[in-house]
């Protein structure tokens, strides 16, 4: 395809850096091939004087009209090669950085194939973004300092008090009639597992009595007009029928108020609705006798595992509703413990024990026998749903390692006997 | 069945028993623990049902007794004919027609079941001489042998109950004295002392208390409490009862790993059985005290052990720690004060009762009372469980009892602790066993693993494998333990398999050093003691690595190849047969050949060439 621009692309060794793990020759040729790719060369050490000289020569030698510099971090070197690009006529904003170190070779350091298919990917998406560039110019326009915050959770809070401290006028939009958000619905914070009304409150406080500080409750953002630097921005303040130069915040009127309203907490979601009525019929006796004590989710959950070989998503759903425990610790509880699985398993379950005894006695080559054996990876189920092989920490019978079960059986196993075993297990199977 | 009220009518029970016992000539004992099981007890036991009904032999004079384990799992299905106890090993199914007709009916000994002693090579008839029985101090564990784990009146028989109506004559204070004066200290790994913990929770305020039994034994290795929960439920129930009568809790819990369904099963019987006869429930033995016991499974995750992630997964959450800075013994499980104790403690209960603080302190060295039993497995020769006095040496538990390392190897060094604790080199082999000596090796006594290497294990896969086992049973609560092992594992996995540099092992040092620090709970603050341990004593196995590039015990698949020497091979083909992927060619009686491109390194042809001719580089 012919098209006008002719781009530059600079790549960068960075020494070991990047050529340690993308394999810059096949980038560089990879790259020739882009549409409006001019002109294509690679460098050890770009930011160098003698790198620098190679991209301002050749921006005035093959007349380029756009630079795409594949190397590190634009944080690092973008402004020194813009000032380099404007120095040799250039426009600066028509030079762009592919990041091919932080996002490439460092992360994927031991992948050196993905990372040098990775690399040409970006550099191809950044040669796209140069050829729509224009050409910018700076210009100068007065500015109000000041900011608005929408929204008083503690992210809000949080920001509506750095600025404020830092010395700007901050507007608080909220709309309910309370600052603090969600966060005092948690039980506890990461990572110190402090309780969240107690980070929270003197937050709130501060908020308030911050003189930079203009809280808005009950109200919400109208309209925003403007850019970058002038925004207009309309707040509605709902009617609360108070006045609000009076009221000292003394909360008498909501102990009197005859009407109760309630904070608006979703309700509960009832599953058993939609619940597959076989699976309710076959877990009903084992969880019925549990209804509403929280406390036995694990017992429960063991019992269903134990019908199923894995915790099906609507027994999960029923649990959640009978023991009136939310869906989500129903899931945390589920995939805690290496008991349950939440796919379904195959016919035999196949348990190899990686426990110390049994490691020191080779459990490790017993474990890659019965892979290839039965030709599924630990952790995986087989297509036929004839076994499932999964890894256990200790099977208890360690004087006899390495062991394995077959279903409840224990065998011995040493890595030689595990074709045999496994013919003698399908003999008896039939 | 008649609810038993006084000390009186339990004797009388008890002497019923022995006298029924003793008319019932011959007992003929056969392990059904999970061991034995494995290796075909239960078609033994079914073998020797049929054969005794066969032959219509009297059931009151021929009795069988399905036990729980003996601890020498290793030379299972076991069985010991008494009176005469005569002790026979590796039983199969076709032995037993003999054994009635020779040894139950003649009474005459099979020498070829006989134990052979290892080195003088002499038969021995009676399980009480074999050099790996004779040797230990069977006072927790002994009983198993003799006793029906689903039969309470076996229990009973054999003096089973007796230490709780005396300890309720006691009374509390009176209980927690004499736990206090045996020196009884917890089993279960930290080594608390028993009637501290004790004393603690009959001081905390509050009505409502519990008392909880720790049988999720989640240390890879190790199997005792598994085989005191499946061989002897009752000495658990029992010191429970007495320790809940010393606290003044109500209500108690055994929690137990689902992966021991038989440990839940026996649990549930003797529960059921003890309720019968009145020593759970109301009222036991008219003290107007109230207790029962309930059971809840663990759902497998090795944190669960940590008493307050266990409180957690009892209250139907996730098994995760919380700060240890809250006492148990004040708000433990549902904030009420709780004793936690782990199995083991539980057992020794009833004999301190029985037997008396002052002869329980006899036993033992001067910080470390009584006896502890050890999972002893790994590269010995007799592996099974033991139970020896504590202060005894390591190497008298690996040489006289252990019979030394399997195949002549050298020994390299021994596990203990689980996957908190270090291993021991050979140079340490005559530290005596107590909690104090091992932590100072920078190991721990842990619940009792015991976990034997010998030349063919490499110690940086050791560390590999403990890192990773932890990294794995991580809660992920915090990010010390949760982010620290994953990457020490990630510097692990780069020394063996050949990427290790020098700054690989600072690397190690300094993430040993912020795990340790400050992680939440035991379980991310002893981690680092594996990989201290093994490069405290095997830093040159770690230098092999990183320097040359090789793994010296042949383990680190990465570091090795197999390769067939051309002067040994005599061309018997077995290893071509065996490689399970036709890597090796070669015809017969000629010198074979590895194709290396093909080879996975299984180590199987290394293992089955009875020539040495396969060489591992
Ligand atoms: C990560 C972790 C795992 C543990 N696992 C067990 C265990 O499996 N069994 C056990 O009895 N104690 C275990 N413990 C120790 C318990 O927390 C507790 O100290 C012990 O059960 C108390 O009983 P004791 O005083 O009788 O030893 C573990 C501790 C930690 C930190
Ligand atoms: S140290 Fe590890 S196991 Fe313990 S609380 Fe932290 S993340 Fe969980
Ligand atoms: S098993 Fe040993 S001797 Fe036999 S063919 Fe293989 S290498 Fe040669
Ligand atoms: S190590 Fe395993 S795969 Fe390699 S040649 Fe020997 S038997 Fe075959
Ligand atoms: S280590 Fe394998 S059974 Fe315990």
């Amino acid at each position: 395809m012919q098209t006008k621009d002719r781009v530059g692309v600079f790549v960068c060794h960075c020494g070991h850096n990047i050529a340690g793990s993308v394999d810059i020759k096949t980038v560089v040729e990879a790259v020739k091939k882009i549409p409006g790719v001019a002109f294509v060369t690679d460098y050890r050490y770009m930011c160098s004087t003698p790198g620098q000289e190679l991209v301002a020569n050749s921006i005035t030698e093959y007349k380029l009209t756009g630079v795409v510099m594949a190397n590190c971090s634009p944080n690092l070197h973008e402004r020194t090669f813009r000032n380099l690009a404007a120095k040799v006529g250039l426009n600066p904003y028509l030079l762009e950085v592919a990041n091919i170190r932080e996002h490439c070779s460092w992360p994927h350091w031991h992948q050196p194939e993905k990372a040098t298919h990775k690399a040409i990917t970006i550099i191809k998406t950044i040669v796209a973004r140069v050829k729509q560039d224009a050409a910018l110019y700076p210009i100068h326009s007065g500015i109000t300092k000041r900011a608005v915050v929408i929204g008083g959770g503690i992210a809000g809070i949080q920001c509506a008090l750095d600025i404020a401290d830092a010395g700007y006028d901050v507007h608080v939009v909220e709309k309910s009639p309370s600052i603090g958000g969600k966060m005092v619905q948690l039980s506890e914070t990461f990572p110190t597992l402090d309780c969240p009304q107690c980070i929270l409150t003197p937050k709130m406080t501060d908020l308030a009595n911050h003189g930079n500080i203009t809280l808005h409750t009950h109200s919400e953002v109208g309209e925003v007009e403007g850019y970058v630097g002038n925004f207009n921005v309309k707040i509605v303040e709902k009617p609360r029928y108070v006045d609000m130069e009076k009221c000292t915040g003394c909360g008498d009127c909501m102990t009197n108020c005859p009407v109760h309203y309630q904070p608006a907490i979703q309700p509960k979601p009832k599953y058993s609705k939609y619940i597959d009525k076989e699976i309710i019929a076959e877990i009903e006796p084992i969880v019925s006798p549990f209804t509403g004590d929280s406390s036995a989710v694990v017992q429960v959950l063991l019992d269903i595992n134990s019908i199923y070989n894995y915790l099906p998503e609507d027994a999960l759903k029923f649990v959640s509703e009978k023991l009136d425990v939310p869906l989500s610790r129903v899931y945390q509880v589920a995939s805690f413990y290496t008991a349950f699985s939440l796919t379904p398993r195959g016919r035999h379950i196949v348990k190899v024990c990686m426990g110390t005894a049994c490691h020191a006695k080779g459990a490790p080559r017993v474990l890659d026998e019965i892979e290839r054996r039965i030709g599924i990876r630990a952790g995986e189920t087989s297509k036929d749903m004839r076994y499932s092989l999964e890894t256990v920490n200790c099977l208890g019978c360690c004087a006899l390692g390495p062991v394995v079960t077959i279903d409840e059986t224990y065998y011995h196993a040493d890595p030689q006997d595990v074709g045999q075993m496994f013919d003698k297990f399908e003999e008896d199977e039939k | 069945m008649k609810k038993i009220k006084t000390l009186e009518e339990l004797k009388k029970l008890a002497a019923e028993l022995r006298k029924k016992a003793k008319t019932s000539r011959k007992t003929i004992s056969i392990c059904n623990g999970t061991g034995c099981l494995a290796l075909g007890a239960a078609a033994v036991t079914k073998a020797m049902k049929s054969e005794i009904k066969k032959r219509k032999l009297d059931v009151s004079v021929v009795a069988i007794t399905e036990t729980g384990c003996h601890g020498f799992c290793e030379r299972g299905p076991l069985m010991v004919i008494r009176p005469r106890n005569i002790f026979y090993h590796n039983v199969k199914p076709e032995d037993v027609p003999e054994i009635v007709e020779t040894t139950v009916i003649k009474g005459r000994v099979i020498d070829r079941l006989l134990y052979e002693h290892p080195h003088t090579k002499e038969k021995i008839t009676k399980a009480d001489d074999v050099p790996f029985y004779k040797l230990q101090t069977r006072l927790v564990f002994g009983s198993n042998e003799h006793i029906d784990p689903t039969n309470i009146d076996d229990y009973i028989r054999i003096g089973g109950y007796s230490a709780l109506p005396k300890a309720l004559k006691m009374g509390p204070p009176g209980i927690i004295e004499n736990v206090s004066k045996a020196g009884l200290r917890g089993r279960g790994g930290g080594g608390f002392p028993t009637g501290r913990k004790w004393q603690g929770a009959a001081r905390a305020d509050g009505d409502i208390k519990y008392v909880i039994c720790n049988a999720d034994e989640g240390d890879p290795g190790a199997y005792m409490d598994r085989s005191i929960s499946e061989g002897n439920p009752h000495s658990v129930i029992e010191g429970m009862i007495i320790g809940a009568y010393a606290i003044g809790a109500n209500r108690g819990y055994i929690y137990v790993r689902q992966e021991y369904p038989l440990a839940v099963e026996n649990y549930s019987k003797a529960i059921r059985a003890a309720r019968k006869y009145g020593f759970l429930g109301k009222n036991i033995f008219k003290s107007g005290f109230d207790f029962d016991i309930e059971i809840s499974r663990g759902g497998g995750a090795f944190v669960a052990g940590e008493s307050s992630a266990l409180f957690a997964s009892i209250e139907g959450r996730a098994a995760v720690p919380r700060p240890k800075h809250i006492h148990a013994t004040d708000k433990g499980l549902w904030d009420k004060p709780t004793v936690l104790n782990n199995v083991e403690t539980w057992a020794n209960i009833p004999i301190i009762i029985n037997k008396g603080a002052d002869w329980f302190a006899s036993i033992g060295t001067e910080k470390s009372k009584g006896t502890k039993i050890f999972s002893l497995v790994g590269k010995v020769n007799n592996t099974g469980l033991v139970e020896v006095p504590m202060g005894v040496t390591l190497r008298e538990i690996i040489y006289d009892i252990g019979g030394g390392i399997k195949n002549g190897k050298k020994f390299k060094g021994v596990q203990t602790g689980g996957p908190s604790g270090g291993v021991i080199p050979e140079k340490l082999l005559d530290l005596p066993v107590d909690f104090d000596s091992l932590s100072d090796a920078g190991s721990m006594m842990g619940s009792g693993g015991m976990i034997v290497f010998d030349e063919d294990n490499c110690m940086v896969d050791i560390a590999k494998y403990f890192t990773g086992f932890l990294k794995d049973e991580s809660c992920g609560q915090c990010t010390p333990c949760r982010e620290g092992l994953a990457q020490m594992f990630e510097v692990l996995n780069d020394i063996t398999e050949g990427r290790g540099t020098e700054k690989h092992l600072e690397m190690l040092e300094e993430l040993c050093w912020g795990i340790a620090e400050t992680s939440l709970c035991q379980l991310g603050a002893s981690a680092p003691n594996p990989v201290l341990s093994t490069l405290r004593y095997f830093k040159d196995e770690y230098e092999a690595h990183i320097k040359e590039k090789r793994c010296p015990a042949g383990v680190c698949k990465s570091l090795v190849t197999y390769e067939i020497d051309a002067e040994k091979c005599t061309g018997c083909t077995i290893c071509a047969r065996k490689c399970p992927v036709g890597a090796i060619s070669g015809e017969a009686k000629k010198p074979h050949n590895i194709d290396t491109s093909k080879c996975t390194k299984c180590g199987i042809c290394y293992d089955v060439c009875k020539f040495d001719a396969v060489v591992r580089k």
